[in-house]
């Protein structure tokens, strides 16, 4: 009942306040002037009766407050009025303000920006029904997962109903779309007929595949996206029973996606959507597909693995070829897809954290100086009634308001972030390459998927209070912790109560954070120069190369699909421009086929020797990309079919299988075992040895590889690479590369009788390609490490700044005492590069613990290397000592009349 | 002139009621009465009365209204309302009880005294 009185009087005071302030001023002047009347009949004048009464009464105002106080107003009021108050003293300090604000800003968007990555990558969740079921079922070698899984263990994992549910291959494609203006490559995912199911896909109209149509021979159907039935055939209904044409043949459309399904185990979304059509029986080796399944209920993932175990054996037996070496493992998908990011992430995550930490450090740094010179006011806020908790609410109020200020500018800056991240992720450049040999996933088209949720505002805010908490309460305890008598009878400038060594050691720890930060970052830089400088063994410039998708009949026979290139090389070749023209499977840099080899005439205890990289090639490839040929000789138009079966090996393989004889002449049987189409090929001669030209990433030493002339592949070989990969044409120019793209494009296109040459890419933008993630690395550990030094020196300037105003009045005496005033001068730069040296210490021997954490990033320069260990403290100490310079230069060059008289 | 005696805080608060119980009271009539009631011998601290007069209003005991006084201006007149006339008698009881239980004690003499 009295709560109920309390709550009615406190909000009907709010509402009433104006009324409430009008009654108790009133209240109280009649009580003055009562007193005042008795007092007159005692016999005092007026005017003394008056001030009599007053007296009496006490303070005024406290008693209003304490009337105030009682009526349970208070409260609201109170922190409507600290708000107030806190506006006004911060609009009065500009500067103070907008460093602080600027400062929490930067510190909080950085922090929005990642977190909403992270949370996208990592911890969102797939948008598929029971998504933590869903798993990836792979081949392991020696127990690491490998990328991809072969048809026959797709087939047989698919029968472990008691582990698995809709167990689903899949696997993207680019094909040839007949029809329209121009033919056009598009991305099509070839899965079996259960992954709709699987990841829960939305179906607009029609349906999806039925079993009789997923089997080998079962039809020629499929299924369109959403943004693809909205683009090609603007929404039109009709569209069910209308066929298209991929490739060479023709497919029926039988159903039409709903808008949104979760596409991000493909590199690109696919726009259509075809029957995998696996053969239950395969013995097909080589690496087609993903797969993925759900686990049923009752098996967890560590179930899943175990009775795994027993699977490996089945398929052991069924294929003795499967070394012991290999096994299989599952995985929950997300993990499986995020994983090659997550390194990168955590990368964010730490230099982030320690931005962070450094510009709470810093705002810290500026409000305590505050503190202290406003010791003054609060003790007369104090005298006048203020209770100490009202003071420290009051600076708490203060410094809530900065952060939230600088949290809601933060978080803007974080969507602005968001954009520019993925804007230069390296998931998300433009791959045309049909096989991403990063595996990075996308993260949403230009932000789309990185949505503000309230997960990341929620964090934002909480966030900013953390941040008002952490940096104000501490000056806020320290002023209300104030002597005030002692304060009162000071002038405000003395130095009495700031406490320099809380300040210094706040500086002391932004230095040595901020030299962390700047080491790793120089790491990185080098990291990326010495991969820039990585000889690849090819030479990249003035190189130009598409790609031809083949599928279809007419080019199934190598004898036609050799027709094919000679047609081509020889169209281009007579361009004006061009110096050499070669076509392979695939370029260096990128996915490289790897089958297992035999050497003939040596023991062998296994089903082959090694495995190793396998290209096809046009007997100009080597010149297109001026790599060396060191002994023996490269292809020629005579390797043909009826000649004998040759190739070609890399140095790495050389000094792999000869380290002391000479490899050419020996012969190898490559692929035995894979498939029985590879069964066909026979022995190969080595007839020369190549360089080494760096593959798949610039950071490992190249792997043993071997080369095969297109004119001598099996019929057989021929039509599985043309269904998986588009064929590439390669040019050298002698003039700029894209000057005559056109026209390559165009004699490809006359030679193919139609087929559309796209992907475009010079190989100085493949080979920035391979290196895109590390670039990207670099660059936010730069951009971090810019930052943290910019705090870094705001922090010691601040500090120095105010340390020489607090101590204006000593060194206005040193100064009036005859000290020169380089004296006072380099007694100001001292201090503040005694601080700055001992940071610096600090911050080595902290970088030296914590750069063993960034090694998995780093190439051709150590952990610890002592180029950047003196570089990076030498370049922190000349911008302290910059920092420091200003306001020693102001103590020096200060009239000591002036700050003598100084209060 | 008796001595003044320091007041407690409660205790102010009972006063005020017993005072208000008594009649209609503005804020410095209260104060004379208690001073009458008291023979002189207590004088309370005016800084203190209000703010008390407002706590006991807030918790409920007395009501406030605006008035007249004597010298026709206006002034707010505090009464006793039936929960502060109950949560008087059960002060004044306590505090009875409390002053046995102590006179008790001070009036027990030394050991064999």
């Amino acid at each position: 009942m009295r709560i109920w009185r309390r709550l009615r009087a406190g909000w009907g005071a709010i509402f009433g306040r104006v009324r409430v302030e009008s009654e108790l001023d009133a209240e109280l002047r009649f009580h003055v002037e009562a007193h005042a009347e008795d007092l007159m009949h005692a016999g005092l004048s007026r005017e003394e009766a008056l001030r009599e009464a007053r007296v009496k009464l006490g303070g005024m105002e406290r008693t209003k407050e304490e009337c105030r106080d009682a009526l349970g107003v208070s409260f609201i009021e109170s922190v409507i009025q600290d708000v107030r108050f806190g506006l006004r003293m911060l609009r009065k300090n500009p500067g103070f303000t907008a460093t602080a604000v600027a400062i929490v800003t930067m510190g909080i968007g950085a922090n929005v920006a990642v977190f909403s990555v992270v949370n996208t990558v990592i911890l969102k969740p797939l948008k598929a029904p029971n998504a933590d079921r869903i798993v990836q079922v792979e081949p392991t070698y020696q127990g690491v997962p490998g990328t991809g899984a072969g048809l026959p263990e797709f087939n047989l994992w698919r029968q472990q109903t008691n582990i698995f549910q809709d167990t689903s291959a899949y696997r993207l494609d680019r094909m040839n779309l007949i029809g329209g203006s121009s033919p056009e490559l598009i991305p099509v995912a070839r899965v079996t007929l259960d992954f709709f199911r699987l990841f829960g896909a939305p179906v607009l109209k029609g349906r999806t595949f039925t079993a009789d149509e997923d089997r080998p021979h079962g039809g020629n159907v499929a299924v369109l996206s959403y943004g693809f039935w909205a683009r090609r055939f603007e929404n039109d209904s009709q569209v069910l029973g209308k066929a298209i044409v991929l490739g060479s043949e023709s497919y029926i459309v039988i159903g039409i996606l709903g808008p949104n399904l979760d596409t991000e185990q493909f590199d690109r979304i696919p726009d259509v959507w075809l029957p995998f059509q696996i053969e239950p029986n395969t013995d097909d080796h080589g690496s087609y597909c993903y797969v993925a399944a759900r686990l049923r209920t009752g098996v967890t993932l560590g179930k899943a693995i175990a009775q795994l175990q027993a699977v490996v054996q089945e398929y052991r037996r069924r294929f003795p070829a499967f070394s012991s070496k290999e096994g299989f493992t599952v995985q929950p998908l997300r993990e499986a897809m995020g994983n090659n990011s997550r390194r990168l992430i955590m990368l964010f995550v730490g230099a982030v954290i320690f931005v962070l930490l450094i510009a709470c450090a810093n705002v810290a740094n500026l409000l305590l100086a505050r503190g202290s010179r406003r010791m003054h006011e609060i003790a007369i806020r104090a005298a006048v009634g203020a209770g100490r908790g009202r003071v420290v609410r009051q600076l708490l109020t203060e410094s809530t308001l900065l952060s939230l200020v600088g949290g809601t500018l933060g978080l803007l800056l974080g969507m602005v972030g968001i954009r520019a991240l993925l804007a230069l992720y390296p998931g998300n450049l433009p791959l045309t390459s049909p096989v991403n040999p990063l595996y990075i996933p996308r993260i949403g088209e230009s932000g789309s998927a990185v949505t503000l949720d309230w997960r990341i505002l929620g964090f934002a805010v909480l966030a900013s209070l953390a941040t008002a908490v952490l940096f104000g309460i501490l000056p806020a305890f320290q002023a209300s912790r104030a002597d005030l008598n002692l304060l009162l009878k000071e002038n405000s400038a003395s130095s009495g109560f700031h406490r320099p060594r809380t300040r210094s050691m706040l500086v002391v720890s932004e230095v040595a954070l901020a030299l962390v930060m700047l080491i790793a970052s120089a790491l990185l830089i080098r990291t990326y120069i010495a991969l820039r400088s990585v000889n690849p063994g090819f030479n990249s410039h003035n190189v130009l190369t598409m790609q031809m998708s083949l599928t279809g009949t007419r080019f199934e026979k190598t004898s036609e699909m050799e027709q094919l290139v000679r047609d081509g090389v020889r169209r281009v070749q007579a361009l004006p421009g061009v110096t050499d023209v070669a076509a392979a499977c695939c370029l260096p840099l990128e996915t490289v086929w790897q089958l297992p080899l035999i050497v003939v005439g040596r023991p062998l205890d296994g089903p082959y020797h090694r495995f190793g990289g396998w290209t096809f090639i046009s007997p100009d490839y080597f010149d297109v990309f001026n790599i060396a040929l060191t002994r023996g000789r490269a292809f020629t138009e005579r390797d043909d079919a009826n000649a004998q079966a040759v190739v070609i090996i890399n140095e790495a393989m050389a000094k792999a299988l000869w380290p002391r004889s000479d490899p050419l002449g020996e012969r190898l049987i490559i692929g035995r075992g894979m498939r029985a189409e590879y069964d066909k090929d026979s022995a190969r001669q080595i007839v020369g040895i190549v360089g080494d030209v760096r593959d798949t990433v610039l950071d490992r030493p190249p792997r043993p590889a071997m080369y095969v002339p297109i004119a001598q592949l099996p019929d057989g070989i021929n039509v599985i690479n043309l269904r998986l990969l588009p064929i590439t044409w390669i040019v050298r120019t002698r003039v700029a590369p894209y000057s005559v793209s056109l026209a390559i494009r165009s004699s490809l296109e006359q030679a193919s009788g139609g087929l559309p040459a796209s992907g475009i890419r010079s190989m100085d933008e493949v080979e920035s390609q391979a290196t895109a993630r590390t670039r990207f690395e670099m660059l936010l550990m730069t951009v971090f490490g810019c930052s943290a030094l910019l705090l870094a020196a705001i922090g010691i300037y601040g500090l120095m700044e105010y340390s020489v105003q607090q101590r204006k009045h000593e060194m206005g005496i040193r100064l009036a005492l005859g000290a020169d005033s380089r004296d006072v001068r380099n007694m100001v730069v001292f201090q503040g590069m005694r601080l700055t040296f001992v940071g610096t210490v600090l911050g080595i021997g902290t970088a030296f613990g914590l750069t063993r954490l960034i090694a998995g990033f780093l190439f051709g320069v150590r952990a610890w290397d002592p180029g950047v260990f003196i570089a990076a403290p030498v370049l922190l100490g000349a911008v302290a000592l910059l920092a420091v310079w200003l306001p020693a230069r102001r103590a020096a060059t200060m009239n000591p009349m002036v700050a003598l008289r100084h209060e | 002139m008796n001595k003044q005696l320091d007041l407690l805080q409660g205790t102010l608060d009972m006063l005020v009621l017993k005072a208000v119980s008594l009649g209609p009271l503005h804020g410095y009539g209260v104060l004379l009465r208690i001073q009458q009631i008291s023979k002189g011998s207590l004088e309370i601290q005016q800084g203190s009365l209000y703010p008390a007069l407002y706590r006991l209003e807030r918790d409920g005991w007395i009501a406030s209204e605006w008035g007249e006084s004597e010298n026709n201006r206006k002034a707010k007149y505090y009464r006793l309302t039936a929960a502060g006339k109950r949560r008087l008698e059960a002060e004044a009881e306590k505090w009875n009880r409390m002053a046995d239980v102590i006179a008790g004690i001070l009036r027990t003499g030394a050991e064999g005294s």
